[in-house]
């Protein structure tokens, strides 16, 4: 069995030099040798082990599906109901919670509490309150663990996705899904360890950048594949026209052929490296179709999500979530592009939730099913909340965005469903109780995968990074 | 105090060294015997293991105990100090580096921990002395002494190490490799095979010189140049955030490749772009200069805080200046002083301040109805870009040679010289500078921190203050005084990556204590001082290193120099590496004749998948492919979308451009070798590169493959890859001539028309030839 990891004499610095995702071959450019690794790894494009010492303890998930719901639900209408805001409908916001505040849209403006704009019930043995926009995910309510004193650091949706997903506001850090594959590698041999999928649907949606998958300074093997919704899958995974499946192996055949040629001269590692990564782009361009491809579903299950076919919707998005957790792909990361309801609130969020609450039902169901959930995480939430003050008054108000206080869940192995943890003030402001920052998500999160956060770190411009920057602490009482 | 066992290991070692060393034994190669000095070998430690909690950041300051500066770990601490030079028994540190865990430093609990080696490396020091020196790039470089008349400061200084570690260099690599590789490092494109005959043909002196002076005058030496520069300064077309539009930049980057091709001192590059809006009579280029300010990236998002974004900006700008020019994490003071460099909070700050005065109206709104693409970001110009400037000059003077009258020629050259019209551009402003203050952790919403005014590091030499306020201008200038350490140095280092794909201190983006101590100080200090004195002449700093022996060296490893010098630190031989992403597709539009190699313009708009800018909103867009000329520019044309780089670029490493970038990952990626096969662009240079080869690659199926080897990879094919290719070529002509549709399809792959008299199955099927040639390892190799 040969040592694919890096030894520990292998430089951080060096190991930035590699990449290649989901495979083993190791890329020293422009250092020849391969220092800390065993020459088969080069020969063998078999999986990315993950750099060494990691797992650090006994992991709980093998595989995070993070469900995105970009633009910012209202914790106040899905699952922080707050009775007083009814009574002070209408009525100006008190002072004491919004002065010295920073304030997105409304600053300047008259700051009234906006009632409720969706009726709550009790679900479940737990008696979760969930609103009845979410007839579906309330059948969870036994299943899922709500963080409802969730707060973040940024108050507009670029910077506090960046937050989300990085840790830090600041452009050209890895996001958790590349840190994640870093750390544990990977479990698929003809698939990316890192799968972003984006859906549409809600009010005019936000824009969700590709810095939100990027890798940073981690190698940009870790790098989150974006699965697109129109045109290939991904990328140029389609051999051009006129180049049938057998032309192009032929090609493929002639170039690794005239490479190995080549190799007896230059003598360089990098080359046999890129015959492996010749050798994945193709099987990929045979497994990534086969993915999108839903014939092999039955009726049932289509059914169960709501969907006909891999067609971009969320439906199909979650669907195609779960088969890729089936086939090993570490960190799946949904966003569904709508929330962002500075109006027309309660129209809004019944559309968005129309959209992704039934999905959302199906896929941690169906992960039940087939005994994933119990080694899957599944987090669902916005980069930010809304605030119980009104914006657009008229006849359909809605809430700007709110980055003290909001609600995110949680359900799969290792987590305690139908639990709440955390709240926020009587008027659904503050985080006031179990306060949950963004990187006491991440730091839980990576404790389920096994890791500590404190440890996972890369040095780049001469200092070490972290997931949790200088903070974070895993929510303990959460966990089953 | 106790003796640690291992204590007694080591005087015992150190006793043996001493003696072996009295009677004459030449030490053995170990390190651990060499005496340590401060700032290779301590200071890396101390500064990883130590400066977290004793280092200059007086908020993280544990024990009140300081150990970056020796004059506060030698003080008194009530009967004892942390170190007493040649004591080992009485230095603290000493003691608490092998002590107990609850004794022990770095404590136990924490995530760094001493090695073996480090702690012996402290101690050894302590013993003869703790002697102290200045972070090596904190101090002004000095010319090494080389001796009288010297060919060559970069072998001498390079031979001398080699001899020392016992390494013999690499021969000379073969005039095709060198010729290769030079054009690629100069120009970014391969040499022609007419190019190469030339070099290979001329025996006298001065043949390599010749070749470096030609590509040293060629117009594509700025296109080469101003990619690594545009990386640095984070240049893009779009804004980055949010609903990222489009902003009007382009003219910057034809005065960045203009700039390197005129090779305008640096000291003039630099002045021009910090503060080209405020100097004496430098005109509209010192305006698209001053672009440089207003690179950043920007938002005018619904719900942006303008405080907040006033210091977002503020603080991106310092990052940006102290990474291009300086090489420190400058960035890292914005919420507390540096954790392992001399920059205080107040610092980062002061620089800030020296930025105060830029117009940022532009930036700082939130008018969702200025969401256009592209997007208005006053202050703008409407300019005649230098490079365009240049064009016209050259339009009328062909012009006025024309004879008298109407032709056709004059009216081609008029319809040119009318579509050169005046570009806008984002420029600097400047205005009553807005109040800078410290942002206690960084808080802008803290408004107690002190008002500060613009000022330079304080760990270096100050600025020459008069009674006016600080400007820019002063900023640059200071840049370039003689005795500032950092701005050559940190210069010469990225140029030498260029040449040698790894920096002389091989962490190109921080010189800082966190860096990497230079594996050729010397070296690096020669050629910083050099650079300088030069009047800070970038192609002489070129001619220099590429003339060198060094540069001309094989990089094929031996088994011996693999054994020896695996990492090459010694340059015994050339690096090798992927090509730049821009430069893979140069490449291949020029070995297809596809390349249009106008300088300067707009961004090129490649084509591109569908649905790849669906994410973008505000407004929605579609990616419309450019028809003609504008489809076939060179890469670091490239239309650059911060958020959704075309993803070829980035399947081949390019940076997004969002922050400074000053070392580009090499990675090998499925990625990277799914869109060299199948990308449109690299599909239609093959179908063209075919058309030529059938065209101008002579008759007979093997003239043909020589000539695609030749101009593809600059040599002939040997037998074995003949033979490959032909089978290929045989296998596929007979599918083609099967399969019509097939060839339709696939020659309408790109724009590119084929010409009606050749065969079309032909074209197809020596479009798998020159697919597979532009697809191997060695095409996208810089050998």
């Amino acid at each position: 069995m040969p040592d694919c990891r890096p030894n520990p004499g292998l430089t951080r610095r060096n190991f930035l030099l590699h990449s290649g995702f989901g495979i083993g071959a190791v890329a020293f450019a422009p250092l020849v040798g391969n220092p800390g690794w065993d020459a088969s790894c080069l020969q063998d494009p078999g999986l990315f082990p993950g750099v060494l010492g990691f797992p650090n303890h006994t992991p709980r998930v093998k595989r995070v599906i993070f469900l995105s719901m970009a633009g910012g639900p209202s914790h106040l209408e899905s699952f922080d109901f707050k009775p007083k805001l009814a009574e002070m409908d209408g009525q100006p916001m008190p002072a004491s919670f919004t002065d010295g505040q920073p304030i997105a849209q409304l600053q300047g403006k008259q700051l009234n509490v906006l009632g409720p704009q969706l009726s709550f019930q009790r679900h479940g043995e737990s008696g979760l309150e969930i609103s009845d926009a979410f007839p579906w995910t309330a059948k969870l309510a036994d299943k899922i663990c709500v963080l409802k004193g969730m707060h973040t650091e940024q108050i507009n949706h670029d910077p506090a996705h960046t937050f989300m997903n990085t840790g830090v506001a600041i452009s050209g850090r890895p996001s958790m899904g590349s840190w994640v594959n870093y750390a544990l590698g990977s479990e698929s041999s003809d698939l990316p360890g890192f799968v972003v999928m984006t859906s549409v649907g809600g009010r005019d949606p936000q824009p969700v950048n590709s810095r939100q998958w990027n890798n940073g300074f981690l190698p940009s093997r870790f790098q989150g594949v974006p699965f697109q919704s129109q045109g290939d899958p991904v990328h140029y995974v389609k051999s051009p026209a006129g180049i049938t499946a057998e032309r192009q192996r032929e090609t493929l055949d002639a170039i690794a052929a005239l490479n190995q040629i080549r190799d007896r001269e230059l003598q360089d590692p990098e080359l046999t490296a890129r015959i492996a990564q010749y050798e994945m782009a193709f099987r990929m361009q045979t497994s990534v179709p086969e993915l999108a491809d839903f014939s092999n579903e039955s009726q049932e299950v289509l059914d169960m999500y709501g969907t006909q076919g891999a067609d971009g919707s969320y439906a199909a998005n979650c669907l195609m979530a779960r088969r890729l957790a089936e086939r090993g792909v570490r960190f799946i990361h949904l966003y569904h592009r709508g929330w962002d309801h500075h109006d027309g609130l309660q129209k809004f969020t019944n559309i968005c939730a129309g959209l992704t609450d039934r999905p959302t039902w199906a896929l941690v169901t169906d992960l039940e099913r087939l005994g994933l959930l119990e080694d899957t995480l599944v987090v669902w939430g916005g980069e930010f909340g809304r605030t119980p003050m009104s914006q657009s008054p008229g006849d359909s108000p809605g809430r700007d965005h709110h980055m003290r206080g909001f609600s995110m869940w949680l359900a799969g192995g290792g987590i305690r469903g139908g639990m709440t943890h955390g709240a926020t003030d009587e008027l659904g402001y503050h985080a006031v109780e179990n306060v949950t920052h963004v990187h006491d998500l991440h730091a839980t999160m990576l404790h389920l995968l096994g890791i500590d956060h404190t440890k996972l770190t890369i040095r780049a411009k001469g200092r070490d990074f972290r997931l949790t920057d200088v903070s974070g602490e895993v929510i303990h009482p959460i966990l089953a | 105090m106790a003796t640690s066992p291992l204590f007694c290991l080591w005087i015992t070692t150190l006793t043996l060294a001493s003696n072996l060393a009295a009677q004459g034994t030449p030490l053995p190669q170990n390190p651990a015997f060499e005496e340590p000095t401060f700032n290779r070998d301590i200071r890396p430690i101390l500064a990883d293991k130590c400066f977290a909690c004793h280092g200059p950041d007086g908020g993280a300051r544990k024990g009140k105990l300081r150990l970056d500066r020796r004059e506060d770990a030698l003080a008194d601490r009530g009967g004892y100090a942390a170190i007493l030079p040649g004591d080992l028994e009485e230095s603290e540190l000493v003691y608490r580096i092998q002590a107990h865990p609850e004794d022990r430093m770095p404590p136990s609990d924490w995530r760094k921990s001493l090695s073996q080696k480090e702690i012996e490396t402290l101690i050894s020091w302590v013993s003869v002395g703790a002697k102290y020196e200045e972070h090596w790039s904190l101090v002004p470089p000095v010319r090494p002494d080389l001796g009288q008349h010297i060919a060559s400061a970069v072998d001498t200084l390079l031979n001398r190490k080699l001899q020392a570690q016992g390494l013999t260099p690499a021969p000379q690599a073969d005039r095709a490799t060198l010729l290769r590789r030079l054009s690629f490092d100069l120009i970014g494109l391969p040499p022609t095979p007419a190019e190469l005959k030339i070099f290979v043909a001329d025996q006298k002196d001065g043949a390599w010189e010749r070749q470096v002076d030609r590509l040293l005058a060629s117009p594509h030496f700025g296109e080469r140049m101003a990619m690594g520069w545009l990386d640095l300064v984070r240049y893009a077309d779009t804004v980055g955030y949010h609903g990222d539009q489009t902003h009007n930049v382009s003219p910057y980057r034809d005065w960045v490749i203009y700039a390197f091709n005129e090779n305008m001192p640096f000291d003039e590059f630099t002045r021009m772009q910090l503060a080209g809006d405020i100097l004496e009579g430098a005109g509209d280029d010192g305006l698209i200069a001053s672009c440089y300010n207003r690179l950043l990236q920007s938002s005018h998002e619904g719900g942006v805080q303008l405080k907040e974004y006033a210091a977002i900006y503020s603080a991106d700008r310092v990052r940006n200046f102290g990474s291009v020019w300086l090489g420190l994490t400058v960035g890292c003071a914005q919420c507390h002083d540096h954790k392992f460099d001399p920059i205080e909070q107040r610092d980062f700050y002061q620089i800030a301040a020296f930025f105060a005065d830029i117009d940022d109206r532009g930036h700082l709104r939130k008018d969702s109805g200025r969401n256009t693409n592209p997007t208005p970001r006053e202050p703008e110009v409407d300019v005649l870009s230098p490079l365009d400037r240049q064009e016209v000059l050259r339009l009328e003077t062909m012009l006025a040679e024309l004879p008298e009258g109407e032709s056709a020629e004059r009216s081609f050259l008029e319809s040119r010289k009318a579509a050169i019209q005046p570009r806008r551009v984002m420029v600097s402003n400047s205005t009553t500078p807005r109040e800078v203050r410290v942002l206690n952790r960084g808080d802008w919403m803290d408004e107690s921190g002190e008002v500060v005014e613009p000022a330079v590091l304080s760990a270096l030499k100050q600025l020459q203050t008069s009674e006016t306020r600080a400007s820019r201008e002063d900023l640059a200038n200071w840049l370039m005084e003689p005795d500032q350490p950092l701005t050559a140095r940190v210069f010469v280092n990225r140029l030498w990556r260029q040449f040698f794909g790894r920096g002389l201190s091989r962490i190109l983006d921080n010189l800082g204590s966190q860096g990497a101590w230079p594996d050729h100080p010397e070296l690096l200090d020669w050629l910083a001082v050099e650079f300088r004195e030069s009047g800070w002449d970038n192609k002489h700093m070129v001619r220099l290193i590429v003339t060198s022996e060094a540069y001309q060296r094989s990089s094929t490893p031996t088994a011996k120099s693999l054994e020896l010098d695996p990492d090459n630190i010694h340059f015994g031989r050339q690096n090798r590496w992927r090509l730049e992403a821009e430069l893979i597709r140069d490449q291949a539009l020029a070995v297809s004749g596809l390349l249009v190699s106008r300088i300067g313009g707009t961004s090129g708009l490649p084509y591109q998948p569908v649905g790849y800018y669906e994410h973008l909103n505000f407004p929605k867009r579609k990616y419309k492919a450019a028809n003609g000329e504008q489809q076939y520019r060179r890469g670091v044309y490239t239309h650059w979308q911060r958020t959704f780089l075309h993803p070829a670029m980035l399947a081949f490493d390019a940076p997004t451009r969002e922050e400074c970038s000053a070392e580009r990952p090499i990675s090998n990626t499925p990625a990277a070798a799914l869109a060299l096969l199948n990308d449109p662009s690299f599909v239609e240079a093959a179908r063209a590169f075919a058309q030529r080869a059938l065209l101008e690659g002579g008759t007979t199926d093997f003239a043909r493959l020589e000539w695609i080897m030749k101009n593809a990879l600059g040599r002939t094919a040997d037998k074995k890859e003949c033979s490959l290719l032909k089978n290929l070529l045989a296998e596929h002509r007979r599918q083609y001539q099967n399969d019509p549709q097939g060839v339709e399809a696939l020659l309408a792959v790109g724009d590119f028309e084929h010409d009606p008299l050749l065969k079309p199955d032909e074209i197809a099927a020596w479009t798998s030839v020159t697919r597979t040639v532009l697809n191997l390892h060695e095409s996208i190799s810089r050998l």
